[in-house]
């Protein structure tokens, strides 16, 4: 209603002026993608941003691939076997497929890729850690390699789909230089490579050769659009056809939802929000303090009022896709008249001043802190907010134990597997682990990564969760929707949690 | 002459030094650009820090990187973003054209307006169409440049949809920014304009002109405007400095992808090399921009010099 | 004649420009002095259940509430806090330092007065914008930095107007014949010099203080100004950006109040050019 008010408004000062609204148009089968950031490099080494990953996956493939129902499917390998004692992995690679270059995909493909990876060139980037547990490949024949491990790693299946594990043509690299690679990429993937402008975004065209199926668009445009307003506005206007999340604040859903033009897709993410206690010192080393403000905060109300029901509570610090979550894990309930109790218990001092660090940049978290601050105030707290630049608070507050008495964790995990988080939250003397030592925790922790039984590992990743609930290490907050703009006139297109989307099945109108 | 065009150019040389330096120290005690480059892995170890530090060659001392820097310069080469690693000169080739373009679509915009404004003002002095120009130029000086910006979005791009709602891709993309800066601009120049035209109208030579028979919009055209122009000229050197800061600004609004743009995003990621160019090479322009003025004046006028 | 009547016109014209100026910016102020008053919550009272209530629908909310249910008349009025002081503060300043600079460089010349003309030169090459993204980077966002960052862009403003006008007086009768008859040059700064100077200094003073108002709301909206947890016109403007479209009343008084504050501002400035300057160029 109000849409229609302000829309009104503003059509009735422009009624004098006549003039034929200009209808964008598209070219039939070009699609128009808005991206948040430009990733700057389009070599698999060099980054880790999901906004790489949302274009790769239509450039790249992995061996392993994992599409939006985040099950693992066979990539650019057919199949494959792990050994016994998990320090070994089989690969059977697909045949006949070529890189866009033309030169084929095989065995010495992959190997050239992981030694370029974990070798002088893997260590200018970021990714090489991920794969640290790979020693070597070994090429068994032109179809068929062998990864042998230090160590198992129960999540490298998933890590090959995506990230530093994309394959990349090795006469290609060596021919053109790394430099050339890095702004001309060149993969086996749906779309070829076609142009990359600096802060304004790239354009790709389908590769019919694709051994997936030639795409049904022949382009591919990605814009990049740092402001959410923009982002939307574009879309409204026609010239984009899909946001890509992160973009879309909470606080504009209802202005796409009221464009018949234009759908909105959300699927629950992997982005995890939680208020982490300082352990150590203050009021808040005292669990039952730590109790009383879980139990202070309506987080129901939190998440249906200002984020729209965009987001679902959490118990412990992962989404509901993630191995290790818990549906039956209960976790504290809202009860004010209990936390003042404990509170009492517990000799805190009505007025008990308390600090909230969060995120400067995080729009959302800056409301809910709010909220979260007014329901602290009516139990007696005397909370206050301290928002940091996001460098400041994740390299120096965070890891230096200089936070406040609350500080925000925020995570979004993208192998979804409960370990990813969990083990860097709550191991002793990890980066995010400022304040807390916990021998029992952390055997639970350790206990875990060797497993190779799946079954077996969810069963400890639970224990750890119901754990850290039981401790009160963290006030859980939320796991926020993907949500995505998307034009009516794209069809087939499947939202995916982790913003990979692969575009090779979509039509436009 | 010589010894004050010298002595202006080695001033204009040695504050560009100084701006490089300082900007340099100071982006350096930002932060770690290591740590940034190496969020996404969860497991980020100190021996992987130090890796990617020798990587970008942030663990050498201060003075190299800065002498580093100061090479490049000379020879245009401004390094390599710690971003993907894309040439920092490449960059700024399709960044500065950008915010240029825009710049000059802003002054067009400003003059194109200030001009008949002004003189209708100088014309009309103290009845009403100078009033109303007088009291529209100070509201144009008081609106915030992000706010006028957001508004014409809402009114030109979502409500009517006449034009683009951002962007950098032809000449409809460029009439919102161009307006927003222009109007700004306008608010000074229309009282640049009006004083100059009054002085003009009293001067002799159009007494002279107006003696002579000329019609009075010859008169006013072809003597009293050129004055105008050598004055909004010399305001231009004042106004540039100004006038980038203010498209940094709206660059943010309509995502143009000029130095301002470039500039936020080098500072979130610490990106050293593109931050400390985009400042000099904006720097340098201003620099060079009141170099050039004040020599043509001190061509035209030799008085100046000797203040 | 037609020329008095056009000054009388223009007189009029002046002392309308004085009263709107005077009524516009005297009336935020006023409200902004006693807003703890008027909103003893500060606008900072959460209630979900009211989340945007349009404006002019009830007594409680007249301008409508924002996103998290506080009240936008008591958060424009409390917010104009931070514009004001951050204004004033930052004026004041760089007029301590500014005119500081300006006397010393003009009354002393040789070493000093190149070294300020080095500074000046450096300031003005640098824009203010990206001077302050590294400043902030560096320090955090806060009220006592924006205000710092806005004395050290603007002190040599004034360093310049007080040099230039002390050149001249300097040259001139009353100061030479001071100086003859040994008056120290601490007296004749202070006694003679700076009388003079206050007029042009007020004006640049005047209008500085409308221009900072505004470079603090752009900080604030770009996330580089105040603690965004304070209520501020730049940071209100910044929050209710996704708002535009569903809640036009977020963001459109926050916005009036900065141009009408600033407006009030600027005609003051005016009419203080025009009654102060002696030499009158603009007053005509």
């Amino acid at each position: 209603m109000e849409l229609k008010f302000t829309r009104s408004l503003l059509g009735a000062l422009a009624l004098s002026t006549a003039l034929i609204a200009a209808s964008p148009s598209l070219a039939a089968g070009k699609l128009t993608v808005s991206l948040s950031q430009d990733p700057g490099s389009w070599d698999p080494v060099d980054t880790f941003l999901v906004a790489w990953a949302t274009v790769a996956t239509n450039i790249f493939d992995g061996l392993t691939y994992r599409g939006p129902d985040l099950k693992l499917v066979p990539g650019l390998a057919e199949s494959w076997q792990v050994s016994e004692d998990g320090k070994k992995i089989t690969f059977k690679l697909r045949q006949n497929v070529k890189f866009h270059d033309g030169e084929p995909f095989n065995a010495d493909a992959v190997k050239f890729t992981f030694d370029r990876l974990l070798g002088d060139e893997g260590s200018k980037g970021p990714q090489k850690s991920n794969y640290a547990a790979i020693e070597k490949v070994e090429v068994v024949d032109p179809s068929t390699v062998d990864f042998i491990l230090k160590s198992p790693d129960p999540v490298l299946l998933t890590k090959l789909a995506g990230y530093g594990a994309m394959i990349v043509p090795p006469n290609y690299i060596k021919e053109k230089g790394e430099d050339y690679f890095n702004t001309h990429p060149v993969g086996t993937g749906a779309f070829k490579f076609i142009s990359y402008e600096p802060k304004i975004g790239v354009k790709l065209e389908a590769n019919p050769d694709y051994w997936g199926g030639a795409p049904k668009i022949s382009e591919l445009d990605y814009k990049f659009i740092t402001e959410p307003a923009t982002a939307v506005a574009e879309l409204q206007a026609g010239r984009v056809d899909i946001v890509v999340p992160p973009i879309i604040p909470i606080s504009m859903v209802p202005t796409i939802k009221g464009d018949s033009r234009l759908e909105l897709m959300s699927v629950p993410g992997p982005t995890v929000d939680a208020l982490r206690f300082n352990t150590r010192d203050g009021i808040t080393a005292d669990v039952r303090v730590r109790k009383a403000i879980i139990m202070a905060v309506d987080r129901k109300t939190i998440v249906d009022a200002i984020l729209a029901g965009q987001a679902s509570e959490i118990v412990s610090f992962q989404s509901s896709l993630s191995l290790g979550y818990d549906p039956d894990l209960k976790g504290l309930p809202f009860d004010p008249e209990g936390a003042k109790k404990l509170l009492a218990e517990a000799g805190v001092k009505p007025g008990a001043p308390l600090q909230i660090d969060i995120r400067g940049n995080d729009a959302t978290m800056n409301e809910v802190a709010q909220a979260v601050s007014s329901y602290l105030q009516a139990v007696g707290l005397n909370p206050t907010i301290k928002p940091y630049e996001l460098n400041v608070l994740l390299n120096d507050i965070i890891p230096q134990g200089k936070t406040g008495a609350l500080f925000q964790q925020k995570w979004g995990g993208w192998t979804f597997d409960y370990d990813n988080t969990a083990y860097s939250m709550y191991h002793s003397g990890e980066k995010w682990n400022p304040y807390e030592k916990d021998a029992e925790l952390d055997k639970l922790l350790e206990s875990q990564r060797p497993m190779t039984d799946a079954a077996e590992r969810e069963k400890v990743l639970k224990q750890i969760a119901a754990y850290v609930n039981d401790k009160a290490l963290e006030l859980p907050l939320y796991n926020s929707n993907a949500i995505y703009g998307v034009n009516k006139r794209v069809k087939n297109f499947t939202p995916a949690p982790d913003n990979r989307i692969k575009l090779n099945e979509v039509t436009v109108d | 002459m010589i010894g004050f065009l010298t002595k202006r150019i080695l001033q204009a040389i040695f504050t560009v030094l100084v701006v490089t330096l300082v900007v340099a120290f100071a982006i350096r005690l930002t932060g770690d650009p290591a740590l940034i480059s190496a969020q996404g892995g969860g497991t980020v170890t100190e021996a992987d820090l130090q890796r990617i530090r020798v990587a970008l060659g942030v663990d050498r001392p201060f003075y190299v990187q800065y002498f580093g820097f100061l090479k490049g310069l000379l020879t245009l080469d401004f390094g390599r973003s710690f971003v993907g690693g894309t040439p920092v000169s490449q960059l700024i080739g399709t960044a500065l054209p950008a915010t240029l373009t825009l710049a000059f679509a802003s002054l067009f915009v400003s003059i194109v307006l200030s001009i008949p404004l002004g003189v209708k003002a100088a014309t009309t002095r103290g009845k009403w169409p100078d009033q109303a120009i007088r009291i529209f130029s100070l509201i144009g000086l008081s609106f915030p440049n992000f706010w006028l910006a957001t508004m014409l979005v809402l009114l030109f791009a979502i409500a009517l949809q006449w034009l683009p709602p951002s962007g950098y891709d032809g000449f409809s993309s460029y009439i919102m920014p161009a307006v927003t800066m222009g109007l700004i601009l306008t608010a000074t120049n229309v009282r640049l304009v009006r004083t100059t035209m009054l002085d003009t109208l009293r001067s002799q030579y159009v007494m002279v002109a107006r003696a002579k028979g000329l019609s009075e919009t010859k008169v006013l055209y072809k003597h009293a405007l050129r004055n105008c122009a050598i004055v909004l000229l010399t305001f231009l050197g004042v106004q540039f400095g100004g006038l980038l800061g203010g498209i940094v600004v709206v660059e943010r609004v309509f995502n143009w992808p000029g130095m301002g743009t470039l500039a936020f995003d080098a500072v979130a990621a610490r990106d050293y090399p593109v931050l400390q160019s985009v400042i000099t090479v904006l720097s340098a322009l201003i620099i060079g921009v009141n170099l050039l003025i004040d020599l043509a004046y001190g061509l035209i006028d030799p008085r100046i010099r000797t203040q | 004649m037609a020329n008095a009547t056009t000054s009388g016109r223009l007189n009029r014209f002046k002392a309308m420009e004085f009263v709107v100026g005077i009524l516009l910016f005297g009336t935020i102020c006023l409200a902004v002095l006693f807003a703890p008053l008027l909103f003893p919550d500060g606008g900072t009272k959460i209630d979900l259940a009211a989340r945007l209530t349009a404006p002019f629908q009830s007594f409680a909310h007249v301008l409508g509430t924002d996103p998290l249910g506080r009240d936008v008349l008591a958060r424009v009025v409390t917010g104009g806090k931070v514009s004001l002081v951050v204004g004033f503060a930052s004026v004041v300043g760089s007029i301590f330092v500014g005119v500081a600079m300006g006397l010393v460089a003009g009354y002393y010349r040789g070493a000093w007065d190149a070294l300020l003309m080095r500074f000046v030169d450096v300031q003005l090459a640098l824009p203010f914008i990206l001077l302050a993204i590294t400043f902030f980077a560096i320090l955090g966002g806060s009220l006592i930095n924006t205000i710092v960052l806005l004395i050290v862009s603007q002190c040599v403003q004034y360093a310049r107007l007080v040099r230039g006008s002390v050149l001249s007086l300097r040259e001139r009768e009353f100061i030479l014949s001071a100086r003859a008859i040994g008056v120290a040059d601490r007296n004749i700064i202070l006694r003679h010099l700076l009388p003079n100077l206050l007029g042009p200094v007020i004006v640049l003073a005047t209008l500085n203080f409308a221009n900072n108002i505004l470079l603090e709301s752009s900080l604030t909206f770009l996330g580089l100004g105040v603690d965004p947890t304070i209520p501020s016109w730049g940071g209100m403007l910044a929050d209710a950006r996704t708002y535009l479209q569903t809640a036009w009343w977020v963001s459109v008084f926050p916005g009036l109040a900065i141009l009408l504050t600033v407006l009030g501002l600027n005609l003051l400035g005016d009419w203080l050019r025009d009654s102060l300057d002696p030499t009158g160029r603009t007053s005509r």
